[in-house]
């Protein structure tokens, strides 16, 4: 009997993971709680820094995983440990017992509306990154009618101890860039500005990235944080930030804001988190063994993490994890 | 001489001659004055700041800079009314520091 | 009998009580003597007028021998304070009565001074100079027990403070711990006197109580005799403006440090922070801790629950306000820009809304106040649409009183410009400053509260019933400061279910994010506000709901259900 490996989440992490673990000749079990494989990348219309379509980054996934054995739209409810590995009870009641268990929940996207000052949920004009995403992939939102004038706001829920946030959420800088250039696209008369504090063009690519907003869309970048949102009589906004660079506080009336939304861990996985023993670091995120030679270990044995649950990641850092852990796993089970 | 034209002072800030002791006392209790990431969000959100030159990020900035008579100037302009402390990203206590400036 | 009328066991007690009794009266004269003019005549005046004499009348007994307060808060407390105040007070009127009524010297041979002299100690003593009636001796006996009763259960509570509701006590040094072990082994010397007549006891009862009075200007005995003098200055309406000067020297001197205020205080839920409580604020201004009274002072959120829950209403908010105001600041403020900020007529307007800085960062507020007025048919206009002045408390708060007279003055102007007859405000601190700072005459200032809870009574503003739970937060300054507690329930209840939180309206616990405190780190507003939302969540409602922006921003972010301002929660509603 081939052994069990329960993998707790369906996105790009533990589909990665199931796909390797799979060629491996275990038996990955991938757990999803929505009703297809895929997560956030899936609901993602292009990746950057080159653009690419990320569909055919899922789809070449989703063929990878063929053959795995995958539970869609269920939950894992319960999880024991003993010396012969773990005990799982799914929310369709199926039991299952599994030899080790990876963790790739992956994150949620910071909740807008507590930046309250940001006006999200309160004005019609103002929309989420991944809402932005989401209008590439449809053509639909009825908030986007032709702006003149788009703003980009960095670091939402990120690097703000008021939010509990004080990590960097490492993928917005180059998002913002990317949706910049790509809503210059749709209404190429637009203006866009982003209101950024540090670039963080880190990968290979991404400074490419930036010096093709400014050559090829003119985007204007703005060193300073957005801290005031409200509305004039036509119902534009009207935001208050510090050009730092200026020197001088500025006010500007726009058409559109898009609030790039920070990660945070996904936290409906606390419950299974706590019973298995993984703890949470200072940022909230799962705490991972090491930060060198254990990134996908954690203080419990056969319990290990993949993806964006022990930190904000790219979706080429959280492949590489992925397949990190598939040989971690292999490891363990032939220790 | 002369030479038809004159040197006027170097617009450099000198590094060297910078008297740090007001800076250091003020981070003596108030640590997170280091965290500053010059965001500027407290000039954005200052109300005094609408009317006058009132920056407190710059205020910070003057006095690691050896213009503690301007930053003293400038603070002259602040109302105290907080909102600064309340949008900054770092969570440091501005009023505190504004306060501790003057006394 | 011992048919003598001295002996010299009482010359203790007569040398303590000539003491107290001229420290009092040099007291007395220095408080009287620091008042300012206005506010001396204030005191004469009210001394004499009916209403002021009344209540002195009723609060000197009410307050100072039954503490109706305590008894209020906590039953076995006050019958503690009862017990040995009225306790006491009875032996001593009853020492007194039988001097007069039994006329115990008339048959001792004794003239002159020795005759008057012994009225000093014979009430004190009378067991051992002459004999008792059978009515005077039970009831000597009956107040005796009573103040014994009184002093045991004090024992328990130093011993064991959770056995009679208390959980932290105030720690005393050795001045405090030693006249409080005299006054506890008074009476018990005293009763064993009695009984066994040993001279031995006479003498240590005698002591004790030269112990105590010597002591007790020393310490927070003090609060027996000043106590009957703050009653009166407080009911003359004065303010303290000098942190030991004074009204203030009266209120210091009247904290009986009993620490009822630590366990109300805010920022006690950290131990580490019950030293920053109202009772050590006082024992410091006693001790001239100057250093620390000021750091106390300026660490205190100002949310006055010290306050409403002082047995005494020492006012510790207003003694801490003029502490800040005593520190002179280096550098003075300018805010002449002020000045050419244009004010404008708002035509046709008949309300005029100021948001105010903090409701500047909360749109959802200014949102849901315009789509109210809008729903009610109101003519309004906003004030601070732009973004508009501070309205002067934050710098009151830092004690520059004449400073904030700038923006004061500037938002006086405007309003008067403006030519509307109703102001109103959304934001609690704002209003707070306005009710007592702003001379606006002719105009109406309300909190939206009280301004949508009119809108609805009046059937101007029609709301649909919804079926959540809300709990209702109390901000501080709206709600123990002006005790605007009933508006906002009953617009609460008109749309959905209002659930208790556990500590309610003046006992409501401040959200943390206070402007007054320029001190508390971030960490330590956070444990605070933790705690308040635990009180709130008490209950379990669905929403919690409050009435101030700032108390709304600092909710969010330790709230497990949604926080919402009143004004969001009745324009959601809207019909």
């Amino acid at each position: 009997m081939k052994e069990k490996i329960l993998i707790i989440g369906g996105g790009a992490a533990g589909m990665e993971a199931a796909s390797q673990l799979y060629k491996m000749g275990l038996h990955p079990v991938i757990i999803e709680k929505s009703e297809a494989l895929g997560g956030h990348i899936a609901q993602w219309d292009r990746l950057f820094p080159a653009f690419h379509p990320a569909k055919d980054v899922v789809e070449k996934m989703l063929d990878d995983v063929k053959g795995v054995d995958v539970r869609l739209e269920t939950e894992v409810v319960d999880i024991q440990r003993d010396n012969n590995g773990f005990h799982a009870v799914l929310s369709n009641n199926e039991k299952l017992d599994v030899q080790a268990v990876v963790l790739a929940t992956g994150f949620d996207v910071f909740k807008a509306e507590r930046k309250q000052e940001y006006g999200y949920g309160i004005y019609n004009n103002v929309i989420t990154n991944a809402e932005l995403e989401q209008f590439f992939r449809t053509g639909k939102d009825e908030r986007i009618n032709h702006p003149k004038r788009i703003g980009f706001v960095h670091c939402v829920g990120a690097r703000d101890v008021k939010v509990c946030n004080t990590y960097c959420s490492k993928v917005c800088c180059a998002t913002a860039l990317k949706q910049a250039c790509e809503v210059k696209e749709v209404f190429p008369d637009a203006e866009v500005y982003t209101f950024y504090m540090d670039l963080r063009m880190f990968g290979p690519g991404y400074e490419d990235l930036y010096l093709k907003t400014q050559k090829d869309f003119d985007v204007k970048c703005v060193r300073g944080r957005v801290c005031e949102v409200s509305e004039n009589m036509d119902g534009k906004l009207v935001i208050k930030a510090e050009d730092t660079l200026f020197g001088k506080p500025l006010k500007m009336t726009l058409d559109l804001l898009v609030l790039m939304c920070s990660m945070e861990k996904n936290k409906s996985i606390n419950a299974i988190q706590q019973k298995l023993g993984v703890a949470d670091n200072s940022d909230g995120f799962m705490q991972s063994k090491d930060t060198y030679l254990g990134m996908n270990e954690t203080a419990q044995e056969g319990v290990f993490v993949a993806g964006a649950c022990t930190a904000p990641k790219s979706l080429p850092d959280t492949i590489a994890e992925a397949r990190a852990v598939a040989v971690e796993v292999f490891n363990y089970i032939n220790r | 001489m002369d030479f038809g034209f004159s040197l006027s002072p170097s617009s450099h800030v000198k590094m060297d001659d910078v008297d740090l002791s007001t800076f250091n006392r003020l981070k003596e209790t108030n640590p997170d004055i280091n965290t500053c990431i010059a965001c500027g969000s407290c000039n954005a959100t200052c109300t005094a700041g609408q009317f006058t030159e009132m920056s407190f990020r710059r205020i910070l900035l003057m006095l690691q800079r050896g213009k503690e008579d301007e930053a003293k100037k400038m603070i002259q302009r602040c109302m105290l009314c907080g909102k600064c402390t309340l949008v900054c990203p770092r969570g440091i206590n501005i009023r505190r520091l504004l306060l501790d400036i003057t006394r | 009998m011992n048919s003598q009328i001295f002996h010299p066991f009482v010359l203790p007690f007569v040398l303590g009580m000539a003491f107290v009794l001229a420290y009092c009266a040099v007291g007395l004269f220095r408080v009287i003597g620091q008042l300012p003019k206005d506010d001396r005549k204030k005191f004469w005046r009210s001394l004499v007028t009916p209403k002021t004499a009344w209540a002195n009348i009723r609060d000197l007994f009410g307050d100072c021998l039954f503490h109706v307060k305590i008894w209020k808060r906590n039953p076995i407390l006050g019958y503690m304070h009862t017990a040995i105040a009225f306790g006491w007070f009875m032996i001593i009127v009853i020492g007194h009565v039988m001097l007069f009524t039994l006329k115990p010297l008339e048959g001792v041979d004794a003239e002159g001074f020795a005759r008057i002299f012994s009225n000093a100690y014979y009430p004190i003593f009378f067991k051992y100079f002459a004999e008792e009636t059978p009515v005077f001796a039970f009831l000597m006996d009956f107040f005796l027990l009573m103040i014994i009763s009184g002093i045991l259960i004090a024992v328990v509570k130093k011993i064991h403070s959770k056995m009679v509701g208390v959980k932290r006590i105030m720690h005393f040094g050795f001045a405090d711990n030693m006249i409080r072990f005299a006054l506890w082994t008074i009476f018990p010397f005293r009763l064993i006197a009695e009984k066994s007549n040993i001279m031995a006891f006479w003498w240590l009862y005698s002591l004790d109580l030269m112990v105590f009075m010597f002591m007790l200007p020393f310490t927070r005995y003090m609060h027996i005799p000043t106590e009957a003098l703050f009653i009166l200055l407080r009911h003359a309406g004065l303010k303290p403006r000098e942190p030991r000067k004074g009204y203030a020297l009266a209120q210091i001197y009247s904290c009986p440090s009993c620490g009822l205020c630590i366990d109300a205080c805010p920022m006690s839920v950290n131990d580490k922070n019950s030293g920053n409580t109202s009772a050590y604020f006082m024992k410091r201004l006693r001790n001239g801790d100057k250093e620390e009274a000021q750091r106390i002072a300026e660490t205190c959120m100002q949310c006055g629950k010290c306050v409403a829950v002082c047995p005494v209403t020492i006012e510790s908010c207003d003694i801490k306000m003029s502490q800040r105001e005593a520190v002179p600041y280096q550098i003075k403020s300018d805010h002449s820009y002020l000045e050419n900020v244009a004010a404008e007529t708002k035509e046709n307007a008949k309300i005029l809304y100021f948001a105010g800085c903090m409701t500047q960062l909360t749109p959802k507020i200014m949102r849901a106040m315009k789509q109210i007025m809008e729903a009610a048919g109101e003519k309004y206009e906003f004030m601070d649409k732009d973004g508009g002045i501070c309205c002067g408390r934050p710098m009151l708060l830092s004690g520059k009183k004449a400073e904030a007279q700038a923006m004061i003055a500037k938002n006086t102007e405007l309003i008067k410009k403006s030519g509307v007859k109703r102001l109103v405000l959304s934001c609690p601190i704002c209003y707070k400053v306005f009710k007592e700072e702003y001379h606006l005459e002719g105009i109406e200032i309300l909190h939206h509260t009280q301004y949508i809870d009119e809108l609805v009574k009046q059937g101007k503003l029609k709301v649909d019933k919804n079926d959540i739970n809300y709990v209702y937060h109390d901000p501080c300054e709206l709600g123990r400061a002006f005790g605007v507690y009933d508006e906002p329930r009953e617009v609460i209840e008109s749309i959905g279910h209002l659930r208790k939180a556990k500590s309610e309206k003046e006992l409501s616990i401040c959200c943390g994010g206070s402007l007054g405190s320029f001190y508390l780190t971030q960490q330590e507003r956070d444990e605070i506000t933790a705690n308040s939302v635990n009180d709130l969540m008490f209950n379990n409602p669905d929403e919690i709901v409050t009435a101030c922006p700032l108390c709304l921003k600092t909710f969010a972010r330790k709230s497990p259900v949604v926080v919402k301002d009143i004004a969001e929660v009745v324009a959601n509603q809207l019909r």
